[in-house]
């Protein structure tokens, strides 16, 4: 009866109720906590109270034959199979293995179920959908796995398929962007989309851009404009030494060379010899001019450090060997390096070089930041982003490449820039907690934890990785959960490799939520991170009108916070991209405080009247049309609505 | 009023004549110009499928792709329309840049190249920017394989490269060494297997992906039998896998089991002793070569590999040498589990019983899982096969009899099939009738060999006794030959009852002996007491009719009979057909070599004949039903006495039909 009681009471207070109705929990939590969503073990449920429960608009997940199952139509047949291959319904292309193949019935399913996973080879169902009533259930064939994305990468979408949708949502991710996947697309459809997909700033390929070109340069401003309007911040990401294509043909003579003397054409990278002086100054000159022609909101200086991660194993991909690397440690160490390959590769004057190498990289690091900062004088909204190879959990990145982050790190005392960390492609394989780890061990090295950020390579890896090649599904949803935790900003490597069918649920992952819990018409709210509560209508916060909806969406600072149904305030910001720290909305007036490493922009529902910045009056700046344009910084604003 | 009517009808007799398309097209575009794409999708998909043929439809669906970043989806509708207009240079190129775009370069560069020959510069342009690239890498990377012999990277990257310029000889080459550097990347094997298929050298591209799909990382092995037929590999493919990969221990162990079923020990043997230098931890094959060593009472060489074995964590490998040393097993108190948990542990521990050739274990095992699941269907066919194997067929007769009530109809079927064989293999009483009528174009007449046995299982003796009845006629009786001065019969004309007894078949040769009495219907001299006896061989391989799948068949019959009626006559037969089966229709084409000897040197008995011929079966009729034609050129052998001319042709049309009870 107390359960009865209890589930009761549950369906009243959560418009959408997760029940699990298989014996253990397993890695259910796990799984459905990535997108925030929690649920209720409820295997003790009579079948007649669990249906009826789930007719009222509960979600239960069952897993392979149990008499619930039976319930809904759901019966093992006396044929088996072997499962290690599997066939998305939603992705039939896509290669799902299973790393341990599996012996499982063959079910029986009722004919309104939506199968959503089979056996590739025998086209056994193993995760279908029954709608029934308000609500609906999920079935596995067998269990998810320790880790929750083992056989089942797509489970969360198949919820969604059945009508769940996850309560938080967020708008910290930022996005590698590279046009050459994209240069005929609808560029608004694809802002339209990043903006749904939580996504606040796009780091843009300017490699593309760096020579001027009418047709070119159109398409970019038409991307930022697109960005803009939506409150997404768009960076110029630079690959140094790779300068662009026309310049690698323009200048031979300034080709970088492998341990071969080869010219450094190293997959899709063409680098140049930045250490020479009339090199640097012409690629100082095209990346100032690079920076004034667009409407950059900053600067992305992407892995500039050296070839390759086989190290000095590989003298064909080994990297800096041009006339004034030899020069410059011939003259400080009496040997020239390229003496050093391939004999020598292990020896202690390989390793006196390779200490020298990695400090030459930060000094690069230091030059071309210093080179940024000068733009900056002309742009003083614009942010610096350092993004650098994790060298502290895969500890052999400052041999192979000569990235050292804690030499740079100090830099960030000098130089006012964000640290984003490149998760190493040797350690792609590993699982999301690696990202907890990699914050510990920075947050020994700087105490501005608020200026390090990470990036999470999702591309195909090399290693022998299951069930997929490629992050998705319940695996990414995890490692952007985690690392949402974690860090303060998530960036994705890259736009264009997120497949599709996770676009929908990454804003989700990207909100970290310590409470969420409704009382009545209330709901309690406390996250260490800035996030979004799926909230239809106006509200309260806290006991006071809160400015930042959209009507869908209340966008809340970190914190704890408790929401209550209020009208909609006249004056809103239906958008909003810096880090909100306050907000009160006092008739048509708008305040707030926030802080962002770049210009924040804010989606106004009206025209602006009058403007304050840390109480002085100033001229509103328009990004786009109702997009307003904030300086960045921390600030206390006030905006007047017409 | 009657104005709008007129224009509706305009629009109706514009939209019939412009196709069924037409009302998909128009929302395509209405929603394309609102910039719902997915909608504009939908619809072009549409009208693409009611208007197949229709390129330009598939062009603004490729459009409409691209607008929403669905490049490959994009790049393969222009490729269905380049197909449709290969004329459409612009087709063509939207095509080639997609490739280029997506990661096809081979393709893009291909596509490229054809259309610069027709002088179009663009694509002169696009193929110099792809092609002097690729050479550019190419020769870099050369340079560093001369240079570095042993440098992985490069040479993957020198493959890929190739592959991509359609340098498959350098691909394959370099792909083969960079797998060679490094063993464990067993992807590779599927490029080597993609490159030389695509080289014209599918034994070799054979040899590679079934390697991949043995031994391999899931991903590789999943791939891998994506891209190798259904059927199960031969031995010869087996035997080039292996030269190919040697050190592939699971392919080697299932190559050594399949020789081990098909009765090849010594070879078997060997396959296992390497095996078992290769990987001292392969307690299995260590187990598999100390039994066939201690079965040939070399215990001496047993022992160490029957005692590696021991140490063995696989509880099925230990119980198994436990047994064979006669050493009890080692009680292991398990935890309290499940029946479900059982019968699937049960399952899994015959799985890999069976695997291993442990048939007893695995008869113990499947029964337990039948305790556990009593309605687990697969695991009683299962278990007749394996009583089956262990020649106990009264036992295997009664789980295939259950098993055939199965729901699934694979199992139903397979255990129906098994059921019926062994069935006639051991009723006590048996009758077999078959018949064979055909037309001879030589002879222009029609034939017809017939017999009904019946036979008698004698209790726990090798032999049968039988009641037989042969025909053996033709229409025409007959026939006055011009060098002859009597008329002649072209067969015995007769019926011939008698009482025989055979052997039990021993790989396909039997013996039997048979006395009977002729009654001729036609020739007196054909009439009297008949004693015939022989050997019979009979031998089939490959694909044969009914098989799943085509391939290449071979089959041979061989009899040796005593006849007392032809002046105590001993004739040979040997005939023989290789060929090709098409299934599923059926069919076999092949080609027939047949030889008649006696020792009595008559002229009619001494032939050969060789030539091609079809054989076939009908939908609707039943499978023993087979039809045949044959276009033979015969020799005879002996001249001496013959009246008739040494060669001859000869058509034969015929069918053969056989059933049992």
């Amino acid at each position: 009866m107390c359960l009865l009681v209890s589930l009761a009471i549950a369906s009243g207070l959560y418009a959408q109720n997760v029940l699990l109705l298989s014996d253990e929990q397993g890695s259910w939590p796990a799984i459905l906590g990535s997108v925030g969503i929690s649920l209720k073990q409820a295997s003790d449920v009579p079948v007649a109270l669990a249906r009826q429960q789930i007719e009222l608009g509960s979600f239960g997940i069952l897993e392979g034959a149990s008499a619930t199952a039976e319930a809904f139509g759901i019966t093992p047949t006396a044929k088996r199979v072997v499962v290690r291959n599997v066939t998305d319904a939603r992705s039939p292309k896509l290669g799902i293995v299973w790393e341990n193949s599996q012996e499982l019935p063959v079910y029986q399913l009722p004919s309104d179920a939506q199968v959503f996973a089979r056996d590739r080879w025998s086209g056994a169902p193993l995760m279908a959908g029954i709608r029934s009533g308000k609500g609906a259930v999920l079935w596995v064939a067998t269990k998810p796995g320790a880790r929750g994305y083992e056989r089942f990468p797509y489970v969360l979408q198949a919820l969604s398929d059945l009508g769940l949708h996850p309560p938080l949502t967020s708008n910290r991710i930022w996005a590698f962007f590279d046009s050459s996947y994209r240069n005929r697309v609808d560029l608004d459809y694809f802002a339209e989309r990043w903006k749904k997909a939580g996504i606040s700033a796009l780091h843009v390929a300017a490699w593309h851009y760096n020579e001027p070109d009418a047709e070119r340069d159109e398409y970019l401003r038409k991307l930022i404009t697109a960005c803009h309007k939506r409150a997404i911040l768009v960076y110029a990401w630079i690959e140094l030494p790779h300068v662009s294509e026309k310049f690698w043909t323009d200048h031979p003579e300034w080709r970088e060379k492998t341990a071969l003397l080869q010219d450094a054409h190293l997959d899709w990278r063409k680098l140049m010899n930045l250490q020479n002086p009339d090199c640097f100054k012409a690629v100082a000159s095209a990346t100032h001019s690079l920076i004034q022609r667009f409407d950059w909101d900053g600067v992305n200086l992407g892995e500039l450090y050296f070839e390759s991660l086989e190290g000095a194993a590989n003298a064909a991909r080994f990297t800096p060997m041009n006339d004034n690397v030899r020069r410059e440690y011939e003259y400080l160490a009496g040997v020239d390096p390229h003496s050093l390959f391939p004999a020598k590769a292990d020896s202690p004057e390989m390793k006196t070089f390779l200490d020298w190498r990695a400090g030459l990289a930060k000094r690069m690091q230091s030059e071309w930041l210093g080179e940024l900062e000068k733009a900056r004088r002309e742009r003083p909204n614009l942010d610096i982003v350092l993004t650098h190879v994790d060298d502290r959990f895969d500890t052999r990145m400052r041999e192979l490449v000569g990235a050292d982050a804690a030499a740079v790190l100090p830099m960030l005392s000098k130089h006012d820039f964000q640290f984003l960390i490149e998760d190493p492609a040797t350690v792609w394989h590993l699982g999301p907690d690696r990202y907890s780890e990699i914050a510990r061990r920075y947050a020994a090295l700087t105490p501005q934890a608020d200026k390090l950020a990470i990036d999470i390579n999702i591309v195909e890896r090399y290693q022998d990785v299951y069930p997929t090649k490629q992050q998705t599904g319940v695996e990414l949803m995890q490692l952007v959960q985690v690392a949402s935790r974690a860090f303060e900003r998530v960036a994705l490597y890259f736009e264009n490799s997120i497949l599709k069918t996770d676009w929908d649920l990454l804003p989700a992952s990207g909100a970290v939520a310590k409470r969420y819990e409704r009382t009545g018409d209330r709901l309690i709210v406390e996250s260490a991170r800035p996030l979004g509560v799926r909230w239809k209508g106006g509200a309260k916060v806290n006991g006071r009108a809160w400015p930042v909806s959209d009507g869908e969406t209340i966008w809340l600072p970190a914190g704890s916070f408790v929401l209550e149904p209020a009208e909609s305030p006249a004056s809103a910001i239906t958008h909003f991209n810096g880090s909100l720290r306050t907000a009160v909305s006092i008739g048509k007036r708008i305040e707030l405080s926030y802080q962002s490493g770049s210009r924040a922009l804010a989606v106004l529902n009206g025209d602006v009247k009058r403007l304050e910045v840390d109480g002085q009056e100033v001229t509103a700046t328009m990004a786009a049309e109702k997009v307003l344009a904030l300086p960045r910084g921390q600030h206390l604003v006030s905006i007047e609505l017409k | 009023m009657r104005g709008w009517k007129g224009i509706l009808g305009l629009v109706a007799i514009v939209a019939v004549a412009a196709g069924p398309e037409y009302a998909a097209l128009d929302a395509a575009y209405t929603a394309l110009r609102a910039k719902d794409y997915e909608t504009a999708i939908a619809r072009f998909t549409q009208a693409a499928e009611l208007a197949p043929k229709r390129a330009d439809i598939r062009k603004d669906l490729a459009y409409a792709y691209l607008k929403i970043g669905e490049n490959e989806l994009a790049r393969d509708r222009f490729a269905e329309a380049m197909e449709l207009v290969p004329e459409d240079h612009h087709v063509a190129l939207e095509y080639a840049f997609l490739c280029h775009e997506t990661k096809q370069q081979a393709a893009a560069r291909r596509v490229f190249d054809r259309i610069r020959r027709t002088g179009n510069a663009t694509a002169e342009r696009a193929f110099q920017n792809i092609d002097g690239e690729l050479r550019t890498g190419i020769e870099r990377w050369s340079r560093v394989v001369e240079l570095q012999p042993e440098n992985f990277s490069a040479h993957e990257e020198l493959a890929r490269l190739a592959e991509w310029r359609d340098d498959l000889a350098t691909a394959g080459r370099n792909y083969e060494r960079a797998w060679r550097l490094r063993p464990e990347r067993r992807d590779f094997l599927l490029r080597l297997g993609s490159v030389w298929r695509a080289q014209g050298t599918p034994e070799r591209a054979s040899a590679a992906l079934l390697a991949a799909s043995r031994g391999a990382e899931p991903r590789t092995a999943e791939a891998a039998r994506e891209l190798l037929p259904v059927r199960y590999p031969y031995v010869y493919e087996f035997e080039a896998a292996i030269e190919f990969d040697p050190s592939n221990i699971t392919l080697r162990r299932e190559f050594a089991y399949l020789l081990l079923e098909m009765g090849r020990r010594d070879e078997a043997e060997s396959q296992f002793r390497v095996i078992t230098e290769l990987d001292k931890a392969d307690s299995l094959s260590a187990a598999q070569l100390g039994f066939l060593l201690l079965n040939r009472h070399e215990v001496e060489k047993a022992m160490p590999l029957l005692e590696r074995a021991l140490k063995s964590d696989n509880d099925v490998v230990t119980d198994r040498v436990r047994e064979a040393l006669q050493m009890p097993k080692t009680l292991r108190k398990r935890p309290e589990t499940p029946r479900s948990q059982t019968s699937m542990e049960a399952k899994t521990l015959a799985e890999r019983s069976l695997e291993a050739g442990y048939l007893k274990d695995a008869v113990k095992y499947l029964r337990i899982a039948h305790e556990n699941d009593p309605v687990d269907f697969s695991v009683m066919l299962k278990l007749g096969w394996t009583y089956n194997m262990l020649k106990d067929d009264r036992e295997a007769i009664e789980w295939f009899r259950l098993a055939r009530r199965s729901s699934d109809a694979k199992i139903a079927n397979d255990a129906e099939r098994a059921y019926r064989n062994l069935r006639s293999g051991l009723t006590r009483v048996h009758t077999n009738v078959w018949v064979f009528p055909f037309y001879s174009s030589r002879w222009k007449d029609v034939f017809s060999y017939a017999q009904v046995k019946t036979e008698y299982k004698l209790n726990n003796l090798p032999v049968r006794l039988y009641l037989s009845t042969r025909f053996s006629g033709d229409i025409r009786g007959r026939i006055q030959d011009v060098n002859l001065a009597q008329p002649v019969g072209l067969s015995e004309s007769a019926a011939i009852p008698g009482v025989g007894i055979s052997a039990q078949p021993w790989r396909g040769v039997t013996l039997w002996g048979e006395a009977g009495w002729s009654f001729s219907y036609l020739h007196e001299a054909n009439r009297g007491s008949d004693f015939r006896g022989g050997i019979s061989y009979a031998r089939s391989i490959g694909r044969n009719l009914g098989s799943e799948t085509s391939g290449i068949f071979g089959e041979t019959t061989a009899d040796g009979v005593f006849v007392s009626r032809f002046d105590n006559d001993f004739l040979v037969y040997s005939q023989n057909k290789v060929g090709w089966t098409f299934e599923p229709l059926d069919t076999q084409l092949l080609w027939n070599w047949n030889l008649t000897a006696d020792i009595r040197r008559f002229a009619w008995a001494n032939t050969t004949e060789q030539g091609p011929g079809i054989r076939f079966r009908l939908p609707g009729i039943p499978k023993s039903l087979v039809f045949s034609v044959n276009s033979l050129q015969g020799s005879y052998t002996v001249m001496k006495d013959n009246p008739r001319p040494k060669k001859y042709t000869d058509w034969r049309v015929g069918l053969w039909y056989v059933f049992a009870r």
